[in-house]
């Protein structure tokens, strides 16, 4: 009970001695209630004309750039897969090349050998058949040469002898002749 | 009790430009007549056509203390009023702080406006500017108090700060308090403006304390849209801590106290933030004045001029402390999860 006139009292100095405050600071309700108003102004208008739009702005720009970042990462790894694309497309051709080279040097050496051998064998037939003829060539010669000693055997005997040979005695010497030869 | 109309010659030195030199040529051909007759009492509403308010209104006040204002060197503590009248009975007043409040908010609003008629993607000139404004101070005080407190107080803080440095430097523009009524000595020389014709509006308690005041106001609004009352109510006197028993009986006795102690607290904060702000730019005004009177006749330009860059540091830093103090004030509120990031 005794402490309502006490602060009543307390009360009363603080509301003199701000009442005295204002006063020597020149601060009277008009005043301060039209600076409190300009200031509400001031921070609408200033809300209106430049917060809110510059915020939207710097947001919408925000967006924009972590937009185009992600569609720059995007492209990157587009870029990153065609050239892994490419790349693999250029091992691949490189090793179908290969292979397509590998296969044609192989049937090019298939090719070289089976030629080769037909060469060869060719060739060696050539040379069989060269044989073949120099020793028919080479019999034929040595026939006619047994027949030609025969008969120079069988003339020269007759005319050492002075005789006249029987038929007979040119075939027997015609023979020794060419078993000579033979040996 | 004389009373004249001119121009302090000592610190008009320092008016830059053709259209301030101007205005002082006409006021000091209007004063320079008027301080030939003697001021004679005049009603209030004469006063608003021909005089100062306050000029006016000087007999009605107690001789003794006129005095001991008008013969007191630097600013009077309270602007003076240009403008006191009624219309329909209602209490008009316009003080000299007031003009230069109109003028800076028309400048703030018309720039931004220009600013951002156009927004362009790739910003120039007055956009790029305004945007790195707003965007420095969004992320400093997205910083601070969070995103979420940011996005609901930002337009409060930054108009806070914004506002504040733009009428401390707007009021180091010569002129501004140097142009105006004062008293001559007795050689005829008006050493001395009591009653400026602008005076910078942080040296005004009333543009100070409306900040602080709808600081406290949107403060409660913001605290309740968060908390709620019982959250609200619960932040003040809750018991902080994890406590049983007979510890927790006493714990809530404890908190009650610091709840009422952090009342007392909070009731102060505008006190405090007006008084700061208000007490720093009076004192630096009075200091630019005090110099300029120190140099004399002949170095008068001079001696101010380090202290002016002194004032441009000291409106930096008076806008930033406020703005810094409101936003933690207002941080200091919010649910504890709400600092997490802090």
């Amino acid at each position: 009970m005794f402490i309502a006139p006490i602060l009543a009292d307390a009360g009363g100095s603080l509301l003199d001695s701000i009442r005295q405050t204002g006063e020597q600071f020149g601060s009277t309700w008009p005043l301060f209630l039209s600076n409190c108003v300009s200031f509400l102004i001031v921070a609408w208008l200033l809300n209106r004309f430049a917060y809110r739009p510059i915020l939207d702005v710097l947001e919408e720009r925000r967006q924009r750039i972590a937009a185009s970042l992600e569609n720059a990462e995007k492209i990157k790894r587009q870029l990153a897969d065609a050239e892994a694309q490419r790349t693999r497309i250029l091992q691949d051709a490189d090793a179908d090349a290969q292979k397509m080279i590998d296969e044609a040097r192989t049937a090019a050496q298939a090719q070289a050998q089976t030629r080769e051998q037909a060469a060869i064998a060719e060739a060696e037939g050539i040379i069989a058949q060269a044989r073949e003829a120099i020793a028919l060539e080479r019999d034929r010669m040595l026939g006619e040469l047994r027949r030609e000693v025969a008969r120079l055997v069988v003339d020269t005997t007759g005319k050492v002898t002075g005789k006249i040979l029987t038929v007979e005695d040119q075939r027997r010497l015609s023979e020794e002749a060419a078993r000579e030869i033979a040996a | 009790m004389m009373t004249c109309f001119s121009i302090l010659t000592r610190r008009t030195r320092r008016v830059i430009g053709g259209g301030l030199l101007g205005v002082c040529a006409l006021l000091w051909a209007g004063g320079a007549a008027w301080a030939k007759a003697p001021v004679v009492p005049q009603p209030a509403t004469a006063a608003v056509e021909a005089a100062p308010a306050e000029a006016a209104a000087a007999p009605a006040k107690p001789e003794h203390k006129a005095e001991a204002v008008e013969k007191e060197e630097g600013l009077p503590q309270g602007a003076p009023l240009l403008i006191d009248t009624r219309i329909h009975g209602e209490p008009i007043q316009v003080n000299s702080s007031m003009l230069i409040t109109w003028i800076v908010a028309i400048v703030l609003i018309i720039s931004a406006q220009v600013a951002t008629r156009r927004m362009k993607d790739v910003p120039q000139g007055g956009q790029n500017f305004w945007e790195w404004v707003v965007e420095s101070l969004y992320n400093f005080l997205q910083g601070i108090i969070g995103p979420s407190l940011v996005r609901r107080t930002f337009w409060f803080f930054a108009t806070i700060f914004i506002f504040i440095l733009s009428l401390n430097w707007f009021s180091l523009i010569p002129g501004v308090g140097t142009i105006g009524w004062g008293v001559p000595n007795e050689a005829g020389a008006l050493t001395h403006i009591t009653h400026p014709l602008l005076r910078g509006p942080n040296a005004d308690l009333n543009m100070t304390l409306a900040m602080a005041m709808l600081f406290f106001f949107f403060w409660i609004v913001w605290a309740l849209q968060v908390n709620g009352v019982r959250g609200f109510l619960m932040h003040l006197f809750g018991p902080k801590g994890d406590t049983k028993g007979f510890m927790k009986l006493l714990m809530v006795v404890v908190f009650f106290f610091v709840g009422l102690l952090e009342i007392v607290s909070i009731l102060f904060r505008p006190v405090s933030l007006s008084f700061r702000l208000f007490g720093n730019i009076f004192a630096g005004e009075n200091t630019l004045e005090t110099m300029t009177a120190l140099g004399g006749p002949w170095f008068g330009w001079l001696l101010p001029i380090p202290f002016y860059f002194l004032e441009l540091l000291v409106g930096f830093v008076q806008a930033m402390v406020f703005m810094l103090l409101t936003a933690v004030f207002t941080l200091l509120i919010m649910p504890e999860e709400g600092h997490e990031h802090h």
